[in-house]
């Protein structure tokens, strides 16, 4: 088993026709990822990859079997589009878009949460499963292998960097998820350890967090508060950075002294979670609790 | 993107919100001509993005035009944050009965608008928050829909039964300019309550969320920075970057935020002085060529990082992306690449023809880059 991302998930993708749509799509396909439908307004009758295109989600539906909709649309875009496949009653939306406009963000996420739907990102790679053989976007599966490890993250790049050393180690994942880079994600930290704790297959979750925002602290809270049984550890960066533009006034208003590299680190303590300071750390971790 | 209150007050006023009567000025002269046609007392106000003016010593009061004139010349070429002062805004000296606080701005916990109000107006609404939490009240509401007349009801049952229709419409009004501007926040503080009930915006802040500027682009222009920094802004902000400059020695050339920070940290931890942070989007040969050019021009560097982890991209493509700049221009600086990922064999001979050896390990790249920097003194 494995959270979100599974082999009998049913994929469409909206805007398969652009260029990265089309690459990805391939990729996707070629992992092994369940892609049955695409939209392209206007597009209709087209086929990327022997995949049909249609001009709306509603004709793609009603068509296919479908659960998850990944949306390869420009920023502007991501809204009439997220709205749509809500439209449509699709119950999960990966949106990869970076400078997804914030009201616009604030609006998916509330009908999601009206319609009891599930949305991933924005401003994520996506999630991967090894063990299903199945991924929602365009993380570079070949650093990726199947075990026991749940591993949610802020950020992509780091996320490839530290997987890649995990599976270099033998250490395989159930889930790799790209929870988003924005400071409003639909899946964030508290969220995704509550799929990985149901998850049986996965033994141990891997948080990689950074400043700003109060996520991580949640987490801990939850751990620490026995809501989540299963070992976790995090591993924490940003400790030297320069202030990001994003932590400043409205977030402290809001948190209090929360989302500094303190604050996280205080919390991660309080709940007796490990926090890795380097990659190499990281690997360390993982094995000493693999072990026991 | 943040906004100069003199702009701001513009937008507020357009939206029907009252604001003192007051004038931009650059010189002092024409802060003296404005007060003789205010015909009484003034407050000059530098127009910089700091929000600690008050703190800074840097609004004052004059009572006549000869001391507008003095005040203006003390504040024209001050530096806050630095930021120089060259504009000001001089506004008429509102009479003041009590002074107000109210703001709309996200909560990032719950993920919805929040509106935010309080009769402690005039200072930190955080410190307010600690010290006097039944005195901010805070609403959260639906982005769709708005608040509704019960929630602004709430809102503004913190303030004394007769304050409340005059804070209603007030609230009302910032909640339009939130959603038509896209803000991040909408703050007003202080809100001055005149004796006859009559609410002006002392102050007026707002920043507008930078992912949706293409829907308000008549505001883009430069704003605290001279004409080259904003025009270099503007470039880096057209490939989606993010460059951070800090007093460091050692370039960090590495794709995606997280990654950086991660480098940034394991620079510091062992003892090095980073020199910048960069966030590109993805790199391609163009990109490094482009972000190479970007590190010539710091003179404080030791000593250049590139990390490269290719998982969509390939480590040839980048490979030749820096042997060409490396051909074409100089750089008197070492460069030490560290590179992994797809097409890596292929990438590390590219460099070798330029005598760069590429490191397999983040963390020896980063050993190597202190010692470097320290061997350079």
């Amino acid at each position: 088993m494995s959270i979100i991302a599974k082999s009998s998930t049913k994929v469409l993708i909206q805007g398969i026709t652009g260029n990265a749509a089309r690459l990805h799509t391939k990729n996707m396909l070629d992992y092994g990822t369940k892609i049955v439908a695409g939209v392209r307004p206007g597009g209709g009758g087209e086929d990327v990859h022997g995949v049909p295109v249609y001009d709306s989600v509603v004709q793609a539906t009603s068509k296919h079997p479908i659960n998850t909709t990944i949306l390869f649309v420009p920023p502007k875009g991501v809204k009439a589009a997220a709205f749509e496949a809500l439209n449509a009653g699709i119950k999960t939306i990966v949106m990869v878009a970076e400078h997804v406009p914030l009201h616009d963000n604030l609006g998916i996420l509330e009908e999601a949460e009206k319609r009891g739907a599930l949305v991933i990102g924005p401003n994520t790679p996506g999630l991967i499963s090894p063990p299903e053989k199945t991924k929602l976007g365009f993380v570079p599966s070949q650093y990726f292998m199947p075990g026991p490890i749940g591993v949610a993250s802020r950020s992509g790049t780091l996320t490839y960097e530290i997987v890649s050393r995990l599976t270099l180690n033998g250490i395989g994942q159930t889930t790799c998820i790209g929870v988003g880079g924005d400071p409003i994600v639909g899946t964030p930290f508290p969220k995704i350890l509550q799929f990985f704790e149901k998850d049986s297959e996965t033994k141990v979750v891997l948080l990689i967090g950074e400043i700003g925002g109060t996520r991580e602290e949640e987490a801990a809270e939850m751990i620490r508060d026995r809501k989540i049984t299963k070992p976790v550890f995090v591993y924490l960066v940003g400790r030297t950075a320069p202030e990001g533009k994003r932590v400043g006034h409205a977030g402290a208003l809001i948190e209090g002294s929360r989302g500094t590299i303190e604050s996280k680190l205080a919390c991660f303590s309080e709940a007796e979670v490990p926090v890795a300071e380097t990659p190499a750390d990281v690997i360390r971790i993982a094995k000493e609790i693999l072990k026991r | 993107m943040r906004l100069y209150e003199y702009e701001a007050k513009q937008i507020f006023q357009t939206h029907g919100l009252a604001i003192p009567n007051g004038q931009v000025v650059e010189s002092a002269e024409e802060a003296r001509r404005f007060a003789v046609q205010i015909g009484g007392p003034v407050v000059i106000k530098p127009q910089v993005l700091t929000k600690k003016r008050g703190k800074a010593g840097a609004i004052r009061f004059a009572s006549d035009p000869d001391q507008a004139f003095r005040e203006s010349q003390f504040l024209l070429g001050m530096t806050l944050k630095e930021e120089k002062v060259s504009k000001l805004l001089v506004e008429e000296k509102v009479e003041i009965d009590k002074e107000f606080y109210v703001a709309i701005t996200v909560d990032y916990s719950s993920l919805k608008p929040v509106a935010i109000a309080s009769p402690l107006g005039g200072m930190e609404i955080e410190e307010v928050g600690q010290e006097n939490p039944g005195m901010v009240k805070k609403v959260r509401f639906s982005i769709s829909k708005g608040p509704t007349e019960k929630e602004f009801d709430e809102l503004v049952s913190v303030f004394h039964q007769t304050e409340q229709r005059v804070m209603k419409d007030v609230s009302e009004k910032i909640y339009r300019l939130f959603r038509d501007y896209d803000a991040e926040m909408v703050e007003i503080n202080p809100l001055a309550l005149s004796k006859q009930g009559k609410a002006v915006a002392l102050d007026a802040f707002l920043n507008v969320d930078d992912d949706s500027l293409f829907r308000h682009s008549d505001l883009v222009r430069p704003r605290g920075k001279s004409k080259e920094e904003f025009e270099f802004e503007q470039n880096l902000k057209e490939m989606k970057w993010k460059y951070i400059e800090m007093d460091g020695d050692i370039g960090i050339l590495s794709s995606g935020a997280g990654i950086t920070m991660a480098i940034l940290d394991l620079i510091t931890m062992r003892g090095g002085r980073p020199a910048n942070f960069l966030d590109t989007a993805q790199m391609d040969a163009d990109g490094i060529y482009k972000a190479f050019s970007l590190f010539s021009g710091n003179k404080g560097l030791k000593v250049l990082l590139v990390n490269i982890f290719a998982g969509l991209n390939r480590c040839d493509d980048l490979a030749m992306g820096i042997k060409r700049y490396l051909t074409e221009k100089q750089l008197s600086i070492p460069v030490v690449v560290r590179m992994v990922g797809y097409r890596e064999e292929e990438g590390k001979n590219i460099l070798k023809e330029i005598n760069i050896e590429a490191i397999q390990s983040l963390e020896e790249a980063v050993e190597e880059v202190i010692e470097l920097s320290k061997g350079a003194k």
